[in-house]
């Protein structure tokens, strides 16, 4: 083996692994499955390249580009970076939150496609199908580009940008950002309900990987010296994807081992087979290419999680730092500042026990809230204390929401609730059409802050439907939606779930491949490694929150009694221990509004009870509930007042009592 | 005038390729990448059939035969199994690519990588009113309309349709209706295959000469078809087949040839950027 051959490996294998790890951000940690992988690595490619090639009249004038700078080392290599992340921009109009993954995929595909037959039939922009050439190596002018030190260098360079490339990727996976991206990829319309903004998220990891890819092509195209379409056709992606998913989607790691068993490993292997003059020309890379197909299909069978699965996050909740303000963000997003002391006092720190933002004012002041994280805990205003960060910004009029709540009459004795009190939620003519199939039909009511609310009618009555409605899930039809005297009816889902507007689904809902408490470490709002920017500031920046977040999270679970599954995944945990996650996930996110769909389906009698007594005691410190189910008893013995619905219509309100002496009701349940 | 007719020629293949793929989306919910893969593999099967000294007539209806089997194994070898493992969508678009290299390559490494094409007479030439078509384009037509015909009788006036229209609409409710799912699935990857077949030689005849990789663009075409008229939607899938068949045929006579998918490909993402359930879909 001679160091050329050496060198030639380590550099696809770096370049590639580059590319793979890139497309594992994007696929296996955040589930945008990006199709047009390829187009970035060539735009990278060729961007290094008119970067760094002399003016086109060069060399003869053989070639027609645009660009030709002749821009010195390392600048050709930033510039393949920044175009591949720039790129990513017009193709994030696919992957927001209306388009299905699959659809979005394939639009990526057909990009890649038509790209690559418009940069193969167009000359003068970057040379048609011929290509670019001679492209100047990185520092050629000082260097001979053919001795083996520099071969060497280069390679040691490129070994480098890969394993600085894996360490960036790693620091964003590893946060609580990289956390929300998991349970994006996991179920997205279920992360959109607890607040995350899925266009971000997808449009940052688009344009992460994007950039990561850009550069891969950069150096990959600085080696070579060459570039052309014939270099990037659509299939280069599946490659890359057939590396991610052997290798082991979600894996970092994985990556780099898909990357050097796959597009690497198929290059040198090929390189072994004798070349015979009877067999066909195009065989052997005909096969190579079945041989991808069929490792991709018999992977995904045998074993989809790849040779080295995505590992668990196992968190451990003991041994926890005290908490003091210092290791706090900012007062208005850190539960920990009120309700959560020391770790004897956590179950009273539960969120809803602590003040809550009360109004839009506040809660739009949510990235600007996000963005002051950077200041120390010191700068906080000085009125805003610990005890009721929230309660001093309530510019609606409405009295702030606070721990005095719990004074008012409990729901112990239900049914007594002044008719005066205030409306947190109203729901005015709201309507929803399914094809011409009227699911809701002009359904109006208002739901009283601090009550447990029921919503009951047979199947098909719209209960689901209206209550995804409120929550933002799905468009209304018609009608409007007050939350806290604020129309939210145009706010998407994660907005309202940031409002304190949550809620739950009828069908499962965990992030099956996060743990129990990853699961509920993902509801929590306003973690200051939450965002890209925190993600990449790094773990000392982020780990206050984190702890703090982590110290409710157990307390939620030791209040519920699931916290010996902490560390279980989600998916692996019984019907009704999944219920309950979902519930807890919800309170998590500290709701002033909870929209619960059949919370006790599949529950046990004894856990629904139990749940039952714990949001009525929430509900005393100020949560509301609204909350659909079957269950009677639980109606009977928690809700007040109860809305009864059928085919789409309000039928009724009033307590359990007085709906079971109501005619229309009852033939309703039993007859529709 | 001549580009009309370029243009009703590729319109009625598209319409072939791209109802079989809308109705094979619609009901069994794969949508399945490689149809393209699918049809090449039908034009090489008739290309061999041809080479026997057969008309290659006979060899658009042994292809047919054999996709239609092949498709149906297709589903229960491989997207069947998948399914019922409560694959995610996306993984099956994965797997379908990953099918796709297979047949595709699959066909180049026992076809050779060379172009080909079929022995047989274009015909005389017809001319009417200002179109001039070849005996075989007419044919290709006819052919177009008798699937569109027969696919409208068939969703509006048979048991079949209607099963399996409400399989496509919701197959659980199909299924506890009476509706024998499976069997409905079945029949459909039977059609849709039978049609990518048909597809696969009729526009083998109208490329002139092809290779194992031809249908890679034309999957992009037949992809802007069903997505213009709304994914699972039939009569979508006609309209959006003599669209963007027009389109891309008048743009080439008028623009260049060179370009002439780029309508197609910014219709396929204006609409899944704007309208993801086409213009015969329901709004969402």
């Amino acid at each position: 083996m001679n160091s050329y051959y050496l060198i030639n490996l380590l550099i696809y294998a770096a370049v590639d692994a580059m590319a793979c790890l890139g497309l594992n951000q994007q696929f296996g940690v955040s589930g945008v499955t990006n199709f047009g992988f390829i187009i970035f690595q060539a735009a990278g490619g060729y961007a290094a390249a008119i970067l760094a090639l002399p003016n086109q009249s060069a060399n003869g004038g053989f070639q027609s580009y645009i660009g030709g700078w002749n821009l010195p080392f390392p600048l050709p290599w930033i510039g393949a970076a920044v175009v591949g992340g720039l790129i990513a921009l017009p193709f994030t109009f696919l992957v927001g939150r209306r388009l299905r993954g699959d659809f979005a995929a394939v639009g990526l595909l057909v990009a890649a496609v038509l790209l690559n037959l418009l940069a193969t039939n167009y000359r003068p922009l970057l040379d048609g199908d011929a290509g670019l050439s001679l492209i100047p190596g990185p520092l050629g002018g000082q260097f001979s580009l053919q001795s083996s030190r520099y071969q060497w260098a280069f390679a040691a360079g490129a070994i480098v940008v890969c394993a600085l490339i894996y360490l960036f990727v790693r620091r964003i996976t590893e946060s609580p950002y990289g956390r929300s991206l998991r349970a994006m990829r996991d179920n997205d319309v279920v992360a959109d309900s607890l607040g995350k903004n899925l266009l971000s998220q997808r449009t940052a990891m688009l344009v992460t990987g994007g950039a990561i890819a850009g550069l891969s092509g950069g150096i990959l195209v600085s080696y070579i010296s060459t570039w052309s379409p014939a270099a990037w056709g659509y299939a280069e992606t599946v490659v890359l994807f057939a590396a991610v998913i052997i290798g082991g989607a979600g894996n970092h790691l994985g990556a780099i081992l898909g990357a050097v068993l796959v597009p690497v490993g198929f290059e040198e292997v090929t390189r072994y087979i004798p070349t015979s003059n009877n067999l066909p020309p195009n065989l052997i890379p005909s096969l190579e290419w079945v041989a991808i197909g069929l490792l991709i299909v018999v992977f995904l069978w045998v074993r989809p999680q790849g040779i080295l699965p995505e590992r668990k996050r196992v968190i451990k909740a003991a041994g926890l730092p005290p908490l003091g303000p210092a290791s706090s963000g900012p007062a208005s997003f850190s539960p920990a500042s009120s309700g959560l002391g020391p770790a004897g006092a956590m179950p009273e720190g539960l969120a809803p026990a602590r003040p809550m933002l009360t109004s839009l004012g506040t809660a739009s002041a949510v990235p600007a809230g996000r963005s002051a994280g950077s200041a120390t805990a010191g700068s906080q205003p000085a009125g805003s204390g610990p005890a009721e960060p929230a309660s001093l910004r309530t510019p609606d009029g409405l009295p702030p929401h606070s721990p005095q709540a719990a004074a008012r009459p409990g729901p112990a004795n239900p049914g007594r609730w002044p008719a005066d009190r205030e409306i947190v939620l109203a729901v005015v003519g709201v309507s929803r059409e399914f094809g011409g199939v009227r699911a809701v039909a002009d359904v109006s009511f208002s739901v009283r802050r601090g009550t447990m609310t029921g919503l009951i009618g047979p199947n098909g009555a719209g209960k689901s439907t209206l209550l995804a409605m409120l929550a933002g899930t799905l468009p209304v039809t018609s009608g409007q939606i007050f939350y806290q005297g604020h129309d939210v009816t145009r706010l998407p889902a994660y907005r309202r779930a940031r409002l304190g507007l949550v809620r739950t689904f009828q069908l499962a809902s965990e992030f099956k491949r996060l743990t129990v408490m990853e699961n509920l470490l993902s509801a929590v709002p306003g973690n200051r490694g939450d965002s890209f920017r925190g993600a990449l500031a790094g773990r000392r920046y982020w780990r206050g929150d984190e702890a703090a977040a982590v110290a409710r999270a157990q307390a939620m679970l030791v209040r519920f009694g699931l916290e010996a599954d902490a560390n279980s995944y989600a998916g692996d945990l019984s019907g009704g221990q999944r219920r309950l996650v979902e519930i807890m996930r919800a309170l998590m996110t500290e709701p002033r509004v909870l929209l619960l769909d059949e919370p006790m389906a599949g529950v046990h009698p004894n856990l629904a009870r139990r749940i039952g007594d714990e949001l009525a005691a929430l509900c005393a410190g100020g949560l509301t509930v609204l909350m659909v189910e079957h269950e009677l008893a639980i109606m009977d013995e928690f809700c007040d007042p109860v809305v009864a619905m059928a085919e789409g219509a309000v039928l009724a309100e009033g307590t359990m009592a007085e709906l079971r002496s109501r005619s229309e009701v009852v033939e309703a349940y039993l007859v529709g | 005038m001549a580009s009309f007719g370029f243009g009703l020629v590729t319109a009625s293949v598209l319409a072939i390729a791209a109802i079989g793929f809308t109705l094979q989306f619609g009901v069994t919910d794969v949508l399945n990448l490689a149809y393209g893969a699918v049809m090449i593999a039908a034009a090489f099967i008739a290309y061999v059939i041809n080479q026997l000294g057969v008309s290659v007539w006979i060899g658009l209806v042994g292809a047919v035969v054999a996709c239609s089997a092949g498709s149906v194994l297709l589903n229960a070898g491989i997207y069947a199994p998948f399914q019922r493992r409560g694959t995610s969508p996306i993984t099956m678009v994965i797997v379908s690519l990953g099918m796709t290299l297979i047949i595709e390559f699959g066909v180049q490494a026992i076809a050779g990588g060379t172009s080909v094409s079929y022995t047989m007479s274009q015909g005389p030439t017809v001319t009417a009113g200002g179109l001039i078509l070849s005996t075989v384009q007419l044919v290709v037509i006819g052919l177009s309309v008798l699937v569109m015909i027969g696919t409208h009788v068939l969703l509006r006036y048979t048991r079949l349709g209607k099963a399996m229209r409400a399989t496509a609409a919701n197959k659980t409710l199909a299924r506890n209706c009476g509706i024998r799912t499976g069997r409905v699935i079945t029949i459909t990857w039977a059609l849709t295959g039978a049609l990518c077949g048909l597809a696969g030689v009729v526009f083998a005849m109208d490329a002139g000469s092809f290779d194992a990789t031809s249908t890679d663009l034309f999957l992009v075409l037949i992809l802007a078809a069903v997505f213009l008229g709304g994914p699972g939607q039939a009569y979508g899938a006609m309209l959006g087949a003599v669209v963007i068949g027009l389109a891309t045929e008048i743009s080439a006579a008028y623009i260049t040839p060179d370009y002439k998918y780029v309508i197609a490909f910014v219709a396929l993402l204006v609409m899944l950027g704007v309208r993801p359930t086409g213009l015969l879909g329901a709004s969402q």
